[in-house]
């Protein structure tokens, strides 16, 4: 299939993802007991003051035109107003959402940076002493929470070694929070660690599987070193199934950043769901998943493309 | 090669020399000697061929005499290349001799290339490895080698990924990295076994020719005896991880002193051929009409103008065109063809797994267009059928006795237990197959037992039509013909009809009383096998006979010089 067509195939799916995505969110939400204004109003509130509160928000609507009208919304960019902070969810969203970002972005580069040297040494290494090692230390970081690994963390190296702050940056903008790097150390590894104990696994077992291909023989059989043969024909071909996964593993680090978030009191995307959640905002909620989805759908379609570049397979239909 | 030639390579300094060479790999369970005592040398210029069946050992020699064995093996003995021992050399040693003093060319053309770094490039990284020269000089000489090795239009084809090659012309890619810093020494490790036969002689040609140009000296590991009578001088065959006979190819192949090198040639199919200079070899061909004139006979599974279609639109392709053929009870048909030929998807049209896109297809008397799916199933349980990987077709998790009962079970529920088993021993004693074999794993038994099982599976209900696809491609020529004998037998006894798909023309011309030749789509020509396959009437069927080497390298030079005096007859015809 020609570049052009594919994309615009891939994005016309995207977008029907996205739709039923917010179906099914939407159906969510209205299948909860009390529903949105009880959650509001709180437990004292008369059978009066419920109906004017679903009349003014248009909750007593058939649900397909709440729907209907939710979508309109959506399109100009209006995802609603906080029912506790009292502002339009957009804008509580576009604040923390750079700062989610630069946590996420940062634990996954560096995770996978990390990860993926280290699958290969593994590999190379294989059933010795320090894949072995790698191996155990990965399913202690992937069996922990994260919860509990960031407060190892802080113990360790904020308690105990005061090397770094055991809170994160908290600046508003993304200037102030890149102005106290030492902070960000923590968040970013308790996000990181499972990232690496996850792709090394993936990383070692194709660059195992590549190890032993015909190809790698050839190679070999050419006089090419057994570093250069990692490094030109292994490495390659083992990053792919790995690219494959990275899109499938956006809503992870998305669910970690709420943790982590928590943990440092880091004000992203993942606190404000956090306090949201607890208040039962559910404007708020609703846009968070809404984002996460947007970001899932378009991370595999990026993986996806990604693919396409490295595998000339992956164009030509024939993998 | 000329005598003189001959005469200089016979007192040149061998450039491979193995010396009781050993090799043990140490699996889980056990240490298993795969190669004991082997000794041999080859000269600059020219070929020693190292034959054998699976597991004798031959591809662990040429493995170990690149140093490219598996971590779990030991190598004891030695190993010479140009006054390396290869088994002492360490890592660095090795890489610096190979790819330039010795290079090799594997078995598997789809596999041997990395899939997503461009041909030339590959190439080229051979070239850099041994010698100091730019990235782009190395590009341009990466040019010429495909030129060398026949690749047309070399210079856009160098930036090709493998998968946008074919099979033969991977091989040649694979050839032209071997031979990209001239090396004094080549393995080939059954270099043309997954090749079509009109490509495996194009290569031996290419082989041939270059090891020629530059007095390289070959070793060809190979199990095919006509690729031992094309292409070596001298011949050692090895059987159990040791060398039995060594000798010039003439004495090995026609005057063979060792006991198991006399059983390997006889179990050898030889094609017959009319224009060959001496008698037809010892077996007859499969006899004609022995069940009096077939043909009155209503056929148990018919095709009639079939045509199939894969796909929509330009990227459509039609495996099928028009294709008509018909089996008869008692008798076989051989459906043979090189690869994309549709033989197979012939073969499953006739089992109702592929609908036809037009055209009929009659199963036992019965429309299947017209059949419902209960009805289906039953006709479905009047066919057996055999596949080309015994490994695969069998379900490693079930034991010999449940994969055998398994057709039973769907079939003839009505059978108890007691009955069921007497049935699956009854069709075991008819395959030969010890009963006590019920309870084991698939996995626990040889290749050609494996075979038979699936034999026994495909016989349990007594079918009217056994569809064998490649039933022995994946056996040794021995358990081929212990295999293929089974099969004539309970032919013979059970009279069912059998469609026989093989690539092998020498398989076919004695096993099938009827052939059908297919090229892309179509049926070339059918008929009578002795007929056909004797005197074909058309170009390409006389162009796939003569690409068959035979295992007689005085017979085989003779169909060499002239199937390459017909090929440059039709190129200066096509000039003119």
């Amino acid at each position: 299939m020609s570049t052009p067509s594919y994309l615009i195939r891939r994005v016309l799916q995207a977008v029907a993802v996205i739709l039923i995505v917010t179906i099914v969110v939407f159906g969510l939400l209205h299948a909860l007991p009390g529903g949105p204004a009880r959650g509001i109003l709180g437990p004292q509130a008369t059978a009066q003051q419920i109906a004017r509160f679903n009349h003014e928000q248009g909750l007593d609507k058939p649900l397909p035109v709440q729907y209907l009208y939710y979508l309109n919304q959506l399109l100009h960019g209006d995802l609603g107003t906080s029912y506790t902070l009292n502002a339009p969810v957009a804008r509580l969203i576009g604040e923390r959402l750079p700062k989610t970002l630069v946590l996420t972005v940062l634990s996954a580069v560096i995770g996978l940076l990390l990860a993926i040297p280290l699958g290969m040494w593994q590999a190379v290494r294989r059933n010795k002493p320090v894949d072995y090692v790698i191996t155990t230390l990965s399913f202690i970081a992937y069996s922990t929470p994260v919860y509990f690994l960031g407060l190892i963390l802080v113990l360790l190296f904020s308690q105990v070694l005061p090397w770094f702050p055991s809170q994160a940056p908290q600046g508003d903008t993304l200037a102030q929070v890149f102005s106290d790097p030492q902070a960000l150390v923590l968040p970013v590894v308790a996000g990181a660690a499972s990232m690496v104990a996850v792709f090394s696994r993936y990383m070692r077992a194709a660059t195992l599987e590549n190890l032993s291909e015909d190809y790698v023989r050839t190679a070999r059989a050419g006089g090419s070193r057994p570093r250069a043969i990692l490094r030109r024909h292994v490495f390659r071909n083992s990053l792919t199934p790995v690219v494959a996964m990275l899109g499938y593993y956006v809503p992870v680090l998305f669910g970690g950043a709420l943790v982590v978030e928590q943990l440092f009191n880091y004000p992203g995307m993942g606190l404000l769901f956090w306090t949201a959640a607890q208040a039962s905002d559910y404007p708020v909620l609703l846009g968070c998943v809404l984002v996460i989805a947007v970001a899932t759908v378009v991370g595999t379609l990026l993986a996806d493309i990604v693919q396409r570049i490295i595998d000339p397979r992956v164009k030509a239909g024939r993998s | 090669m000329t005598a003189t030639q001959a005469s200089a390579a016979a007192t040149a300094e061998p450039i491979l020399e193995l010396d009781d060479l050993a090799v043990v790999f140490t699996t889980e369970s056990a240490r298993v000697p795969a190669v004991r005592g082997v000794s041999l040398h080859v000269r600059p210029g020219e070929t020693l061929a190292l034959v054998g069946e699976s597991g004798s050992g031959k591809s662990t020699v040429a493995l170990a005499a690149m140093g490219l064995l598996a971590g779990n093996a030991r190598v004891t003995g030695r190993a010479v290349i140009d006054g390396t021992d290869i088994v002492a050399a360490d890592e660095a040693r090795l890489a610096a001799l190979r790819g330039r003093t010795v290079s090799m060319v594997f078995q598997e053309p789809a596999t041997a290339l990395d899939p997503l770094t461009r041909i030339g490039k590959q190439i080229a990284e051979v070239i850099r490895n041994h010698r100091d020269v730019s990235a782009r000089d190395a590009a341009d000489q990466a040019v010429d080698l495909l030129r060398r090795v026949g690749i047309p239009e070399p210079e856009k084809r160098a930036a090709a990924y493998p998968f946008q090659l074919s099979g033969g012309q991977r091989q040649r890619v694979v050839i032209a990295m071997a031979i990209a810093n001239d090396p004094a020494l080549l393995i080939a490790d059954e270099p043309t076994t997954a090749l079509d036969v009109t490509v495996q002689a194009e290569i031996l040609d290419l082989l041939r020719r270059l090891a020629a140009e530059t007095g390289t000296g070959v070793l060809l590991v190979t199990h095919n005896m006509g690729v031992v009578a094309d292409f070596a001088d001298r011949v050692a065959v090895m059987y159990h991880g040791r060398i039995v006979e060594t000798g010039p190819v003439e004495d090995v192949l026609l005057r063979p002193s060792h006991d198991y090198t006399r059983r390997l040639l006889a179990a050898v199919p030889r094609l017959s051929v009319a224009e060959a200079d001496r008698p037809a070899p010892d077996r007859e061909p499969a006899p004609e009409g022995a069940s009096g004139s077939a043909t009155d006979v209503a056929p148990v599974v018919e095709l009639r103008g079939v045509s199939v279609v894969f796909g929509r639109g330009r990227r459509a392709v039609r495996a099928l065109d028009d294709v008509s053929l018909a089996v008869r009870p008692g008798e076989t048909l051989g459906l043979v063809g090189e690869s994309g030929s549709g033989k197979s998807t012939a073969a499953r049209v006739a089992l109702g797994l592929i609908t036809p896109t037009s055209g009929t297809v009659s199963l036992f008397g019965a429309d299947l267009a017209r059949t419902r799916s209960r009805a289906r199933r039953a006709l479905r349980s009047g066919i057996g059928v055999v596949l080309q990987d015994p490994v695969a077709s069998l379900d490693a998790r079930m034991t010999v006795g449940e994969c055998v009962a398994e057709p039973l079970r769907v079939h003839r529920r009505e059978l108890s237990a007691q009955d069921r088993r007497g049935r699956v021993e009854a069709v075991l004693d008819r395959v030969r197959l010890p009963r006590d074999i019920v309870r084991r794993a698939p996995g626990e038994l040889s290749g050609g037992q494996r075979q038979r099982v699936s034999l026994a599976r495909a016989l349990v209900l007594e079918p009217r039509l056994l569809v064998a696809d490649e039933p022995t491609s994946a056996l040794d020529v021995s358990v081929q013909e212990s295999v293929l004998e089974v099969i004539t037998e309970l032919q013979d006894e059970l009279g069912f009809a059998c469609l026989f798909v093989s690539h092998d023309l020498a398989v076919v011309q004695h096993f099938a009383r009827r052939v059908a030749v297919m090229r892309a789509g179509r049926i070339e020509e059918q008929g009578p096998t002795g007929t056909t396959l004797l005197h074909p009437e058309t170009g390409y069927t006389r162009r796939l006979l003569a690409a068959v080497p035979v295992p007689d390298p005085v017979v085989q030079r003779g169909r060499r010089a002239e199937r390459l005096a017909t090929l440059a007859a039709g190129r200066t015809e096509g000039e003119a």
